[in-house]
């Protein structure tokens, strides 16, 4: 994080700098070019003029109008010597090359020298005679012709190439006219260039010099300025933003207050303050509201449990019976629901059996569901108490307490065993179907009572049927034939009925089971709408359990296995079956009798039943729920070493047993092991 | 249940007699614990054990990680039933089985 830090800063602030120092730069060099064409240009004027003046006082040196006759007489006479004389003074005093008069012929393509004058101490020109001949230079040209077209008076040529043999030089050239004011000839004073370049050069390096030391100055002010003012900020704004970024926290130290002086700088550390404690706020509504959302799934979760331990998703009644095989299923469309079903021996001979819907879902339906449950059995277990008497103790007796005006529809029956005579009321709850051995399912009516919670008061009446060996009875609640698919189109009663009669022939398990496939095809991606409860029973052949009750202690184990090795024996029951049966059994016990009731003590119930060449073991114990098929199989192929010491009983009793079931259904733990002997 | 034990030097052999369930499982085990100081090979014979439950099974486990670190453990005639059991859980493949 520091690296990168530091790194960012650098850029931040290296290219401000960087492009700071490009553009001092780039305007030093425009500014040393614009001041160095000046300077050269005023040191070139102020050359030209001091060259001029020499000529200008040249040429008062000699008489334009007498330069012919110079030439006649080659340079004889007083006259052209004291001019001469003085021109060679001039030359030197003025510190110049040469000074010479030229007469350019008529064509200007060449020229006659008039006088020359060489300045030793400077070049060794030899100086030409009077007369002397020589090729006019190229410049030269154009400048004669416009002296002699009275164009120009003075002019300039600079020489820096095809020297032969001299320095490079100035020449400066000044027409000299006569009294009639037409042109003569040319005065020429040449002067070297060394000054001019040498000027130039020192110029230019004393400007450079300058220059790069006011550049570094101003760019390391510059940097220092910037670096404070703009790029600390900001720095400091982006740290803060990415630590907020990524811990969400509060800052311990205010590093954002009075950051800076520039409007948009504490604009920015102000936003970002405002955005911080914003975050902050949302984020704690956003904990509460989701910690609050949580408790209630939590509880949600935990009310689903509690309704799941009074009104199993899935029970199996009776397992130890064999005059009736009973099973019944709640499936809620919410976590918690409104149906209920409930069956339980009100006697050794009779038994109840109970379907209810509750209005509603949700948990205020399932906690009218419970209410209505327990009142419902206390009083149905009252002895001499008729389907009907209950139902209308209990309608009174919600009817007093119904705040939410919520009503739960009951069919009641109470069935004998024995006869096989069922006793029912019915408290606007549907018609359950029956099914008569050979035929198929049909709807039972009966009379309907009002549904239980609306008035008190209300009447019941009880009616009677008679079930037949090898007789279903089917309850279920509306869920069932309101079971809606896609589009909207209800199963009804019919297809429930189809649904039935296509597995008339199953036992009350399995026909749950394939209603249930049956209503999830029919329903296919469309959500549950209602809760799914129904109960199935058969009337079966008597046939007699065997029960044995005993402390749950490891002292009784040896009763319990001789109770159990009896009626296996009865059975002719294979050494090995038996066996294998012995260790099933000893397995479930010996969990039970060791942690069922913790360090109390409390009963267990074995029910052993033999029916058509199977055996059904039934163990039931009133201790803490514990389902021990939850636990893991043991992994068989780990070595010595790694293998676990538990798990192995309840593995092999599966392995061991052809069904092994466990339900906890009303306060009690059953465990069903069935094996084919 | 009984059990003889025939000691030879570093062999210790302890004969099963009888049902080793969750009652007599303790007894066997204290039996193995008990004698197997400076005993490098333990032979369990099995040929009177009709029947085990988990308990024996555990009490077996224990037995062959505690010879693994002493030396060896094995098991001889092992009834056809017994047997079962040792493939079912796995412990046949940990075990030496005569």
């Amino acid at each position: 994080m520091m690296k990168k830090r530091l790194h960012f800063k650098r850029n931040m602030r290296s290219t401000l700098i960087g492009a700071m120092v490009i553009l001092l730069l780039v305007f030093s060099l425009i500014v040393s070019n614009i001041g160095y064409v000046t300077f050269s240009n005023s040191l070139e004027r102020e050359y030209s003029r001091y060259t001029l003046n020499i000529a200008k006082t040249g040429e008062t040196l000699i008489k334009a109008d007498h330069i012919d006759t110079y030439l006649k007489t080659g340079g004889a006479g007083a006259e052209y010597e004291l001019s001469k004389h003085r021109m060679d003074i001039l030359c030197k005093k003025m510190d110049v090359n040469v000074l010479y008069i030229i007469k350019p012929s008529a064509d200007f393509l060449s020229y006659t020298s008039v006088m020359n004058c060489v300045n030793e101490n400077k070049v060794n020109y030899t100086p030409w005679e009077v007369g002397h001949e020589e090729q006019s230079g190229e410049d030269y040209i154009e400048i004669y012709k416009d002296m002699y077209a009275g164009k120009i008076d003075n002019a300039k040529v600079l020489r820096t190439k095809n020297l032969n043999g001299a320095p490079p030089h100035i020449t400066t050239l000044l027409a000299l006219k006569g009294e009639d004011g037409a042109i003569k000839g040319i005065f020429c004073v040449q002067t070297p260039m060394e000054e001019l370049v040498r000027g130039r050069v020192s110029y230019l390096t004393y400007i450079a010099i300058s220059m790069f030391i006011t550049a570094l100055f101003v760019s390391i002010t510059a940097a220092m300025y910037l670096t404070k003012q703009i790029v600390n900020p900001i720095t400091t704004i982006k740290d803060e933003a990415k630590r907020f970024a990524v811990q969400n926290t509060q800052a311990e130290e205010q590093t954002l207050e009075n950051l800076s002086r520039i409007e948009e700088i504490v604009s920015l550390a102000d936003s970002i303050q405002v955005m911080e404690s914003d975050t902050l706020k949302y984020i704690d509504n956003l904990t509460a509201a989701t910690s609050e959302r949580e408790r209630i799934g939590t509880e949600l979760g935990i009310a689903a449990q509690i309704q799941t331990g009074l009104v199993p998703s899935f029970s199996r009644g009776f397992p130890e019976r064999t005059d009736l095989a009973l099973c019944a299923s709640m499936t809620p469309a919410k976590e918690v629901g409104g149906d209920f079903y409930d069956y339980y021996m009100l006697d050794d001979d009779h038994v109840a059996l109970v379907m209810a819907d509750v209005s509603g879902k949700g948990i205020p339906a399932a906690l009218f569901m419970m209410v209505t449950k327990i009142l419902i059995k206390e009083n149905a277990k009252i002895s001499g108490h008729t389907p009907a008497q209950v139902l209308e103790f209990v309608n009174n007796r919600i009817v007093a307490n119904n705040p939410a005006d919520m009503f739960v529809t009951v069919w009641l029956g109470f069935l004998e065993l024995s006869t096989g005579k069922l006793i029912a009321a019915n408290a606007g709850h549907d018609d359950p179907a029956i099914y008569r051995k050979g035929g198929s399912f049909e709807i039972c009516k009966s009379r309907h009572g009002l549904v239980i919670g609306a008035m008190d008061g209300v009447p019941y009446k009880n009616f009677e049927i008679t079930l037949n060996k090898g007789d279903k009875f089917f309850l279920y609640t509306d869920g069932l034939p309101e079971a809606t698919d896609a589009n909207e189109t209800l199963l009804t009663l019919d297809g429930m009925l189809e649904l039935l009669n296509a597995g008339k022939d199953k036992t009350p398990e399995e026909l749950l089971r394939s209603i249930s496939e049956g209503v999830d095809r029919f329903v296919g991606d469309a959500p549950q709408f209602d809760d799914l409860t129904m109960l199935c029973l058969e009337l079966k052949e008597t046939g007699s359990a065997k029960k044995l009750e005993v402390e749950a202690t490891g002292d009784n184990l040896e009763k319990v296995m001789a109770f159990v090795d009896s009626v296996l024996e009865e059975n002719d029951c294979s050494p090995k079956s038996q066996m294998q049966i012995d260790l099933a059994v000893e397995e479930i016990y010996v969990n039970i009798a060791n942690y069922a009731y913790g360090d109390d003590t409390g009963t267990a119930e074995i029910s052993v039943s033999v029916e058509a060449g199977e055996l059904t073991i039934v163990f039931k114990d009133s201790g803490t729920p514990y389902n021990p098929l939850k636990k893991e199989d043991p992994d068989t192929s780990l070595s010595a070493e790694e293998r676990q010491i538990g798990g192995l009983g309840i593995f092999l009793v599966k392995k061991n047993m052809d069904d092994v079931a466990y339900e906890y259904n009303n306060g009690q733990n059953i465990m069903t092991i069935k094996k084919k002997l | 249940m009984t059990i003889t034990a025939n000691r030879e030097n570093e062999k210790l052999t302890l004969a099963v007699s009888g049902r080793v369930d969750t009652i007599s499982a303790p007894e066997l085990e204290k039996a193995i614990m008990e004698n197997t100081d400076g005993v490098t090979e333990l032979v369990l014979d099995l040929a009177d054990m009709p029947y085990t439950s988990s308990a024996g099974l555990r009490v077996l486990l224990k037995a062959q990680k505690l010879m693994n670190t002493k030396g060896s453990m094995k098991l001889i005639h092992v009834g056809e039933d017994v047997m079962e059991i040792l493939d079912m859980t796995g412990f046949a493949e940990i075990m030496d089985i005569e």
